[in-house]
């Protein structure tokens, strides 16, 4: 390649629009890896030792409420243990944000008042306090000196 | 190949401009990804006033971890869909609904309180086998892959239910329904003709209240005979979801098939900035009564299955109700704002007593919805078990049916037909 061919005005419109080409397709690939992340990251990690204890399998954690309030939904296992958890109502699980400084742990009304059975899904209704948790965000669920960490907020 | 330089200049153009699409289509796909669609009615509309549905089946889910096959009308272009899209018309003009049927049985489509309707270009009546026996209300659909068109002129403002004409007490009970808003022509922000019943078009809510029996639908699903005898419906459901799911936004991904929420979120009436109310649209497509009961603020009843509500010389008979009793079938139109009557100011106007224990603040042992303060917007002190308060001191209102049999899933408090009406300082909140 000769210098002139390198500094050839007409070669610059067309090097633009390659670029542009390479950004573009790059924010492709990077939308869709991103896509893969997040899907990926919807699966709820499981903690043997937290559903032996607490007879639960923790299922999803979503914001909802226009962003003031966080549903927490978890799978029977055992359903005297079940509501044991269920019942005791002064301390409830901690959703911690891994994203920012925030968390939540107070529940708002609604809890389940009924006897659970192993299979159903029950919930709690947090507020979410200063808006501590957001979609597409990681939280860590702690109770009882326990913790499940990377849970993907929906 | 060579290009000349003004088509070169066109394709690098051309190029450029695609390269640019896809760039930002990509960045917009993932910004809608995170500020996904919030609340309010969800219309379809456009300016021929013309609808392809399909009815068709899919699942649906509910809070205690039930799936059930579910049978409801779509958007031909979209797909399944529970309850059936919300089809938004101007009163006065020309409404075409083509129906094209996907499942393993004619099914029809009958739109109660309007009139001159026609299927397939004549008027829409029911019809009867040869034994006489009626076989549907209307024109119906044949079974896999028939289709039908009905034809009406939108007929007086309001909310309507529309549902299937055939075999209906199976078809409605398996998700055959949807609502039709008729609005008044050239007042698209009045529930009806009358200027008093204008409403905040950011604020509009349809509630469709249904009831799910899920043995019909097991049976349904596995070809079996229905057995009605033993009809018991166990959900109970506010736009095809249940409490909490009635809290989520609009288009939630974990609820692909149940798009809309059913969440009121509004700040307190201010004549200066915010005089208008919200509007909500109750239709009742289930077999009883639903006395749906918000928490803390009258409504008034401005409309009933597309009447407006009003004396013979025009004067206004429209009502404030705390229970809003809806009956099958019927459809009633309220206007709902928060108003801040007393003015209650923690500093300037304090609440003169001691503040009893009431439903709104403590239900369930320590639980509550509020921020540890009485007063829109402010928050009290921090009990010494939780590390902070509520977003913005904005309360929620419980609202619910009052026949609090409804307001469960499969017979556990609470959920069922529920949700709950946010209520925003004057000012609004920061954290949305």
């Amino acid at each position: 390649m000769s210098i002139n061919q390198h500094l050839n005005p007409r070669a610059w419109p067309v090097r633009i629009v390659l670029g542009v080409v390479v950004v573009a397709l790059l924010a492709l690939g990077a939308h869709t890896v991103w896509s893969d992340r997040s899907d990926a990251a919807r699966a709820v990690p499981q903690s043997t030792a937290m559903e032996s204890a607490l007879g639960i399998r923790f299922s999803r954690v979503a914001v909802v409420g226009d962003g003031g309030l966080v549903t927490l939904f978890y799978v029977v296992l055992d359903a005297e243990k079940a509501n044991t958890f269920q019942s005791d109502l002064k301390h409830p699980p901690v959703l911690t944000s891994e994203a920012r400084d925030g968390s939540t742990r107070r529940v708002s009304i609604m809890r389940p008042g009924h006897g659970l059975r192993p299979g159903s899904t029950a919930y709690l209704v947090y507020e979410n306090t200063a808006g501590a948790l957001r979609p597409n965000e990681l939280v860590t669920i702690s109770y009882g000196g326990m913790t499940l960490q990377h849970v993907p907020v929906l | 190949m060579r290009l000349t330089t003004a088509r070169r200049s066109r394709a690098i153009g051309a190029v450029a401009v695609a390269a640019l699409a896809i760039g930002a289509g990509a960045l917009a796909t993932r910004q809608g990804a995170v500020a996904a669609t919030s609340e309010g009615l969800l219309c379809e509309a456009n300016a021929q006033q013309t609808f392809s549905l399909t009815a068709g089946k899919g699942f649906v889910s509910t809070p205690d971890g039930n799936t059930i096959l579910t049978w409801s009308y779509g958007m031909s272009t979209r797909g399944f869909q529970l309850p059936g899209p919300t089809l938004c018309v101007e009163s006065g003009k020309d409404v075409t609904v083509i129906l094209h049927n996907d499942l393993p049985e004619a099914t029809s489509i009958i739109f109660p309180g309007q009139t001159g309707v026609k299927a397939d270009g004549n008027p829409a009546q029911p019809e009867f086998d040869t034994g006489g026996s009626l076989t549907s209300l209307v024109h119906p659909a044949a079974a896999a892959g028939g289709s039908v068109t009905y034809t009406f002129t939108a007929g007086k403002p309001g909310t309507y239910l529309y549902s299937s004409g055939t075999d209906v007490r199976k078809q409605q009970q398996m998700g055959l329904y949807g609502a039709l808003v008729v609005r008044p022509a050239g007042h698209a922000g009045q529930v009806n003709d009358r200027a008093d019943s204008a409403f905040n078009p950011s604020h509009e809510y349809v509630f469709l209240l249904s009831e799910v029996d899920p043995e019909v639908h097991l049976a349904v699903e596995r070809g079996e005979p229905v057995d009605w005898a033993a009809y018991n419906a166990r959900y109970f459901m506010i736009n095809g979801r249940s409490m909490p799911d009635t809290l989520a936004p609009n288009h939630a991904s974990w609820l692909p098939n149940q798009p809309y929420g059913a969440l009121v979120h509004i700040r307190p009436y201010d004549a200066a900035t915010n005089p208008l109310p919200a509007v909500i649209r109750y239709v009742n497509a289930g077999t009883v009564n639903y006395p749906f009961h918000p928490h803390g603020s009258d409504e008034r009843v401005v409309n009933k299955d597309g009447r407006a509500l009003q004396g013979t010389s025009g004067q206004d008979v429209g009502y404030l109700k705390y229970d809003i009793d809806v009956k099958p079938g019927q459809t009633v139109d309220a206007l709902m704002d928060w108003r801040d009557v007393e003015h209650w100011d923690p500093v300037t106007n304090p609440v003169p007593t001691q503040l009893p224990v009431i439903t709104d603040q403590l239900l369930v042992g320590p639980d509550t919805w509020f921020s540890e303060s009485p007063y829109l917007g402010k928050k009290g002190e921090l009990p010494s078990n939780i590390t902070s308060l509520n977003e913005c001191g904005e309360y929620y209102h419980v609202a619910h049916s009052h026949a609090l049999q409804q307001a469960t899933n499969y017979g556990a408090a609470f959920g069922g037909m529920m949700t709950v009406f946010r209520i925003d300082p004057p000012s609004g909140c920061p954290a949305n």
